[in-house]
């Protein structure tokens, strides 16, 4: 129609017009004014009809339609409104768990980094031979940095635990200590304050410090006047010159950042002890840029030899870098959640096509009178959208309650989760998971209304509200999928829980109950030099703090170590040692170097630093040998004792008591060690880790070094709270400017199985709610199955079934059901799980046990939701039940 | 377009006639629908009555195809009134639809007064 619409004003003042015309024709026929207008009005007939007619031209008809739809859902909401909840309810919990997981995915992953242009930056390692990517050797990185033309800045930084004091209170924080490229590559300026100048960037320059927007509010004070502080940093006095913004947070948790170049360099090609960041050049890829640093790699090796270990580069995104390996673990979950949601909308599917043979009869009506099939979809289209939009309603409140509860069961070490919100992203997510929902179950609906049978519900009579037993089919298979899904969850919660136990229930090679642990620092200059002299001084403190400690009511034995074993992963520090035989030991460490590249006298183990008492503290046993004692002093022959693994591994068949080995590049001291004793194996590096090689050496001996953790391991039979105090108020009185963590063993390992436990907590909760979904439909499904099949058990019985029979019909039924659920959902399993590989331990991805554990929970809910309904099919009464219609 | 029985005499229009009538009419001159509706009355000795209903959706109908175009003006005795008038478009279809018409007469008047003789002679 290209004309103008006509306005329905307009054509209701033609119809004004045409009575006043009309009353004045009759009253000129003589009739008086009054009676004129109302035979105008009679003659005229049924005027608000005839505008009511000719409305519907004038509107764009599907949106009247759709009003008309949405109010009479919404009439039909209030009018059922068991029905409505049930749904709402139901697709709420499938869309409120996806949105809060997609809420952290959002973070985590999906989020760009907050730095300008994020997708320039990347890490940086070297590549050997062997397939290994360790970081940057000091030389390697200077080529690095003079030769490649694909990064626009490029950067080594490594970090670690200081006790930083000259703020309100003496802290152990992380400190970074970073290269010149370090903040140009984030490209972000300092919230206040400067970085780092020229002066404050070369060999004995000026001391500097950055600290971060955190460090900054809590122990500064929120000062604006940075001058006044010079924080005290293992030995150096540094001013502050700027507070980064509240969003900068690389290396995550660090809180002060200090020049790289303050100390001389320590050339090194072989000493991986710098990590690497860049950002790219405009223009440059990822892939240029590790060619480009890969060729200088190779011109390295190509120049040295084997001298180096080095012979190409590996370049990764940041963004990648910094999710690592928990994007398994969160697509596991957003894979659990979508399936949540999948059995959420069958179980709501199976309700529906219930509903829709409820409603055969008012559907037929509708399209007898004229209700065309795009009409009576768009119709159950209204309906699925306000059910589904309340739910994504509903769903969205309780996302925003689970994102305010998951930090509690997050792990801590997840990288960017303060980032999890629910922002526009996730709200969009919940609409979009709504629509789709909304226009599946809608479609789904109309496409089961306009069914060939809808015809002859009208003449179906009575019956016809039971609807064909096509509908019942149906459900049948939705059922059938609802329990396959279930299974494919709870396969893998199950996968996930018998690692989770078999990881807790492995040993780690001593006893972890009531051990208090102790961990603080000790003001260890940053370049290495720790001499006999300050290892005196450091032995005579930490002498006195033991023996004080001992003296504690409670306290059963008291040991030192330079970390802590299992807890703290591998944040042990490992390395090559040197077996000499007889050999002289290295003179420096280029010589080092160069013995390292016969394979015959090198081995691999972790360093622990540790005291003589650290043993019997932890209950680990001595193999062989003797422990360390009084006789070993700071001038008598150094001594180690090796752990049973590496003994096995390094000399099988031999004795390694009496051998030396030289392990001088852990500790900066060339000082020979001799084996002296083989001690029971520990699981040094995570209960998921076969037991660990460990070389022991004495504290007494060497020292606590920059790359230990100083920690007291406390065996206790005091109440935990008792000994703290205690302890605290004896490391005030010895050590003043020494921070002090407290905790219990059993503690520090809960932290390192955090991550594990927050995903089998999520999985298994959804995998219990997939349970509880499928057992509501099944039972649904049961339960129509008696109402159809009434008067047929009726009549059974009637010829004289026993209730057993009848029992056995209706169970057989949803046996039937149960048993195609659980084929397909295992084999659904099978292909699936194995996604799930890295994050098991113990376990393997097809564990016989779990899948008949699963197969067997899942028959006996299935059993017991479909025995209510048989139940009462046995309770039937043959009489009534052949009355019955 | 439905029509309205009344108990006496009047005869029920047929459907698709009422367009014709309107057409024919216009071809008058202008007029509004009220002077159209009483016209068809008049014309037909009172035996058609128009449902006035009926008669605004059929003139507007008409609009729309462009049969017949619209524009408010004042009446005879000084009242505003919607007038209608005929295109030229309006005019042939008036021309078509009036031969049609007659055939149509026509034929319904050979059978029904050309005495059934066949039938007769059977019975």
């Amino acid at each position: 129609m290209f004309s103008r619409k006509r306005s329905v004003e307009d054509f209701a003042a033609e119809i004004k017009a045409h009575l006043e015309l009309e009353a004045d024709e009759l009253q000129d026929d003589g009739l008086n004014e009054d009676e004129a207008h109302r035979n105008a009005r009679v003659a005229f007939g049924n005027a608000p009809a005839a505008e009511e007619r000719f409305r519907p031209r004038n509107r764009v008809p599907w949106i009247d339609n759709l009003l008309r739809d949405i109010s009479f859902s919404l009439r039909q909401i209030v009018r059922n409104p068991g029905f409505a909840i049930v749904v709402i309810v139901t697709l709420a919990l499938g869309i409120g768990a996806s949105t809060s997981i997609f809420s952290v995915a959002d973070a985590v992953l999906l989020r760009p980094l907050p730095y300008p242009n994020p997708q320039q930056i990347v890490r940086v390692w070297e590549k050997m031979p062997n397939g290994h990517q360790p970081n940057l050797a000091e030389s390697n990185f200077e080529d690095f940095l003079t030769q490649n033309h694909t990064f626009a800045s490029l950067a080594a930084y490594d970090y670690g635990l200081a006790s930083v004091s000259g703020g309100t209170e003496p802290a152990r924080v992380n400190v970074s200590s970073v290269s010149s490229g370090f903040f140009p590559a984030f490209g972000v300026q300092p919230f206040r304050g400067r970085l780092f100048t020229a002066d404050e960037q070369r060999p004995h320059g000026t001391p500097a410090i950055v600290v971060s927007y955190g460090y900054w509010q809590r122990y500064l004070g929120s000062t604006t006047e940075l001058s006044k502080f010079h924080l005290d940093l293992e030995g150096g006095s540094y001013p502050v010159i700027g507070v980064m913004p509240p969003g900068f947070d690389f290396p995550s948790d660090v809180s002060a950042w200090i020049s790289r170049e303050l100390d001389p360099p320590s050339p090194s090609r072989t000493g991986h002890n710098w990590r690497g960041i860049g950002r790219l050049r405009d223009g440059a890829t990822v892939a240029q840029a590790q060619a480009n640093l890969g060729a200088i790699a190779h011109r390295i090796r190509n120049q040295y030899g084997t001298q180096v270990d080095l012979n190409d580069a590996v370049v990764v995104p940041l963004s990648d870098a910094v999710v690592g390996n928990v994007r398994t673990a969160l697509v596991t979950l957003l894979c659990a959640v979508g399936l949540l949601l999948l059995v959420a909308c069958a179980n709501v599917a199976g309700l529906l096509v219930a509903r829709t043979s409820a409603r055969r009869k008012e559907l037929a009506i509708r399209a007898a009178l004229g209700a065309g099939r795009g009409r009576l979809i768009q119709q159950f289209l209204a309906e699925s959208f306000a059910l589904s939009l309340a739910a994504g309603l509903l769903g969205i409140l309780m996302a925003a309650a689970g994102v305010r509860v998951l930090p509690v069961i997050l792990p801590a070490d997840l990288p960017r989760q303060q980032g999890i919100s629910i922002n526009p992203a996730v709200l969009l997510f919940a609409l979009a998971a709504s629509v789709v929902v909304a226009a599946a179950l809608g479609l789904f609906a109309a496409w089961r209304a306009g069914g060939p049978d809808l015809q002859n519900a009208l003449s179906a009579g009575s019956r016809g509200h039971t609807g064909p037993r096509s509908n019942q089919r149906l459900r049948s298979l939705l059922v059938i999928g609802e329990i396959a899904t279930t299974l494919v969850i709870l396969v893998g919660a199950g996968l996930l829980g018998r690692s989770f136990f078999q990881l807790i229930s492995t040993s780690p090679g001593f006893r972890t109950e009531s051990l208090v642990t102790m961990e603080f620092s000790l003001p260890v200059p940053l370049d290495w030099k720790v001499d006999d002299l300050a290892t005196e001084r450091q032995v005579h403190l930490l002498d006195q703090i033991v023996m004080r400690l001992r003296a504690l009511p409670g306290a059963t034995s008291v040991g030192l170590a330079g970390g802590l074993p299992v807890a703290q992963g591998d944040n042990l520090p490992d390395g090559g040692f040197l077996i000499l035989n007889g050999h002289n030991p290295p003179a420096d460490y280029d010589e080092f170097g160069k013995m390292a590249q016969n394979q015959a006298i090198t081995g691999h183990a972790l360093y622990a630093v540790t005291s003589q008492d650290y043993f019997s503290t932890l209950g680990i046993p001595l193999m062989a040998g003797r422990n360390f004692g009084d006789q070993d002093t700071i001038n008598s022959t150094h001594v180690a004792l090796i752990s049973q693994a590496l003994a096995r591994q390094r000399w099988p068949g031999q004795n390694p008591i009496g051998q030396t080995i030289e392990f001088g590049n852990m500790d900066g001291n060339l000082k020979p060690l001799t084996i002296i004793g083989i001690v029971g194996d520990v699981r040094a590096s995570g209960l998921d880790a076969p037991p660990a090689s460990v070389i022991y050496v004495n504290y007494r001996q060497r020292g606590m070094q920059q790359n230990s953790t100083p920690t007291i391991l406390m065996r206790t039979t005091a109440p935990n709270g008792q000994i703290d105090s205690a302890a605290r108020v004896i490391f005030h009185n010895l050590a003043p400017d020494v921070p002090v963590k407290f905790s219990t063993y059993a503690m520090e390992l809960g932290g390192w199985l955090a991550e594990r436990r927050f995903l089998l907590l999520l999985v298994s909760l959804f995998a219990l709610a997939a349970l509880l979904l499928a057992a509501v439909g099944l039972y649904g499904v049961v339960a129509f199955f008696v109402t159809l099949r009434t008067q047929e058990i009726g009549v059974r019985m009637a010829i004289g079934a026993q209730r057993s029979d009848v029992l056995r019909l209706v169970l057989g039924e949803a046996a039937r059901m149960a048993s195609f659920g659980l084929i397909i959902g295992i084999v659904a399993s099978l292909a699936i799980t194995r996604l799930l590989s890295s994050l098991l331990f113990g376990v393997s991805a097809t564990d016989p046990l779990t899948f008949v554990g699963v197969a067997a929970l899942l028959s006996i809910v299935a059993l017991a939701a479909s025995w209510v309904p048989a139940y009462r099919a046995m309770r039937v009464d043959p009489v009534s039940a052949l009355r019955y219609e | 377009m439905t029509t309205q029985k009344n108990t006496d005499d009047r005869i029920a229009l047929l459907q698709g006639t009422l367009d014709l009538l309107i057409l024919k009419t216009l071809v008058f001159g202008p007029c509004h629908g009220q002077g159209v509706a009483r016209s068809i009355q008049r014309q037909s000795e009172e035996v058609f009555f128009v449902d006035h209903g009926s008669l605004y959706l059929a003139l507007q109908r008409l609009e729309d195809k462009k049969w017949i175009t619209a524009k408010w003006g004042v009446s005879r005795n000084n009242r505003k009134a919607r007038f209608y008038s005929l295109t030229s478009k309006g005019r042939e279809q008036l021309l078509e639809k009036t031969s049609e018409w007659e055939r149509l007469t026509r034929a319904m008047g050979l059978v029904l007064s050309g005495s059934a003789a066949p039938n007769n002679e059977e019975v």
